[in-house]
């Protein structure tokens, strides 16, 4: 483990600011990196090369500044992220030549801090999917066995940071896309709370529960991103006005009395064994510690899987109607009139999951369905939020799996979106209640010697000791990359 | 809700995609055809959210917990015209391009 690109981000920040390595000499280890990866992993869509050299060759000449939080630190951002004049493409045809004129807010502040953008990763179109398969770019790999998905949506994410490529990465969270790649592939994940980062630029998939946030591979890596990441925007007005916390400087939480509440719903459904397996030995690592186990009801998380595909759908049939191939993106040739334009562009131009969630919430915003499929979701996305509050006052933090399989093979539920979307159970009420949810690697399957995650879920804004607790578990279940 | 073709029809109407784009018409309504299968099993499923007893719950839209405030109302930089027009799939001037419609 001597290679620059080993270092993790907590670790380069420190030889950065003490001089010990260049951002130039990071920059091109990580390079080389993803040179040497690619081939197998194909975790990038775009790779920013001559930019990341220039942007480090330029740091390096005024050198390293104590103020800029990232100074030097390679990046990889989910290409969901608007990058002004690198191609944007959201893994669709749709936008596959389409060059932003702006930053997205985060990816300004990411250049401020003095981060170096490394690459554009893959993701499922429009961030649509849990495997990132949907991508009309091309499968990315598991780095821990190439024969498997690497999650998603931000697979591509999960990927290039479990390969070492960068040592940290953006992703953006609807139903689990940060947290369950960064399970599949053992990096740590952090979901922020509903407006604790701006969502300007970020092409939007269903804006109630779209979230940007952090996977790196440890705990204190996803802080020091969220530092930079968060706080308030006045360009999305669903963005806290709360500044940003010194997110780094959480303290390690304690295990001894530490009350983690388990949503029954959850640790109920059928979980493969080895999912089973990594939980129980963690079950018993945490009681031995003095961690206080509280099996909860949470009656209402039964409902989520079918009130999130409603709201999410719907939110996603009025949010991807602006792709009508007039202002950006692509066009159909040679329509007949103006309909056959928009019909032909979208229809060329859109994978078959992004249509099919495409109707489905047309449908259920459509006159006759509203108030039974739209309005009442609406209804119980409350009740779930309910469930959540009640139980968080009765718990420090709610324990949850993140996944109830680990990575699976390319292919495995290509003709089954019904499973796949149950497959979601874990990670996607917490998107409905808008908390903050923190996925960490808990130990590897024993038979198929995968990465198993545990999410900690929390209180609105409560990113500080969420991350405390974080810290905590990784001195009791060791990282994996 | 059984979802049938007619529904699907429409549905993909009101969302401006034809499932059978570039297809023969054969090929068009088994497309057609497999989607409704595919969205029925969705619906199915979804159905069982008329089993939440739900009377007298406020629907909620955003899990915001504080009310957004409007921004000040002051002028700002943005991109500019040419900056957003250079993504266009076609143009004339300062004007986007479409077919005829009258």
């Amino acid at each position: 483990m001597s290679e620059l690109y080993h270092l993790t981000l907590s670790e380069a920040r420190e030889k950065l600011l003490d001089r010990e390595i260049s951002a130039s000499e990071l920059t091109a280890a990580c390079l080389g990196r993803i040179e040497r990866s690619e081939p197998e992993i194909r975790a990038c869509l775009t790779v920013m090369a001559e930019q990341a050299v220039q942007t480090a060759a330029e740091l390096d000449r005024r050198g390293p500044d104590p103020e800029r939080p990232l100074w030097g630190l390679p990046l990889g951002l989910k290409d969901l992220y608007c990058t002004k004049g690198v191609r944007t493409t959201a893994a669709s045809r749709m936008l596959e030549n389409y060059v932003p004129a702006y930053d997205a807010h985060v990816v300004s502040k990411l250049k401020e801090a003095g981060a170096v953008l490394m690459c554009k990763t893959n993701l499922d179109e429009f961030a649509m999917g849990s495997s990132t398969e949907f991508s009309a770019f091309g499968l990315t790999r598991n780095p821990w066995d190439q024969s498997k998905i690497p999650g998603g949506s931000s697979g591509g994410a999960a990927a290039s940071v479990a390969a070492y490529q960068t040592p940290g990465g953006l992703g953006t969270d609807t139903g689990g896309s940060i947290r369950q790649p960064a399970a599949l592939c053992g990096c740590v994940g952090l979901k922020p709370t509903y407006g604790r980062v701006s969502r300007y630029g970020i092409l939007a998939f269903a804006s109630s529960l779209d979230q940007a946030g952090p996977l790196a591979r440890r705990v204190r890596d996803v802080a020091w991103l969220l530092k930079v990441m968060a706080g308030p925007d006045d360009r999305d007005n669903t963005c806290s006005t709360r500044p940003a916390e010194d997110y780094p400087s959480a303290a390690p939480g304690k295990l001894k009395g530490l009350r983690l509440g388990l949503p029954q719903e959850l640790w109920e459904a059928r979980l493969d064994p080895d999912v089973a397996e990594v939980v129980k030995k963690a079950f018993a690592a945490l009681e031995a510690a003095g961690a206080v186990l509280i099996p909860m009801a949470m009656p209402n998380l039964r409902y989520s899987v079918a009130a999130y595909y409603i709201l999410a759908t719907a939110e996603a049939s009025t949010n991807l109607a602006r792709f009508d191939g007039l202002r950006y993106g692509r066009r159909s040739e040679k329509p007949r009139d103006l309909t056959e334009l928009y019909t032909a562009s979208r229809s060329e131009a859109l994978g078959p999951e992004v249509q099919r969630r495409i109707l489905l919430g047309t449908f259920a915003l459509s006159a006759g369905y509203y108030d039974a499929y739209y309005q009442q979701a609406a209804r119980v996305r409350r009740l779930i939020r309910d469930d959540y509050f009640q139980a968080l006052d009765r718990c420090d933090f709610l324990l949850a799996p993140v996944s109830s399989l680990p990575a699976w093979d390319f292919g495995r539920f290509a003709h089954d979106p019904v499973t796949v979307y149950q497959l979601d159970l874990m990670t996607l009420p917490v998107n409905l209640a808008g908390l903050p949810a923190l996925s960490l690697p808990a130990g590897l399957g024993p038979r198929s010697g995968l990465p198993v995650g545990l999410q900690l879920i929390g209180r609105p804004f409560d990113e500080m000791n969420l991350l405390g607790a974080g810290l905590a578990f990784e001195e009791a279940f060791p990282p994996l990359l | 809700m059984p979802i049938d073709l007619k529904t699907v029809r429409h549905t993909a109407e009101l969302a401006r995609l034809d499932p059978g784009h570039g297809l023969s018409p054969d090929e068009a309504e088994a497309a057609l055809a497999k989607l409704a299968d595919e969205l029925a099993g969705i619906v199915a499923h979804i159905d069982i959210l008329s089993e939440a007893e739900t009377s007298g719950v406020e629907p909620l839209y955003s899990p915001l917990i504080e009310a957004p405030a409007p921004r000040e109302d002051r002028p700002a930089d943005c991109a500019h015209i040419e900056e957003i027009l250079r993504a266009a799939p076609d143009r004339v001037g300062n004007f986007y391009v479409v077919p005829k419609i009258i």
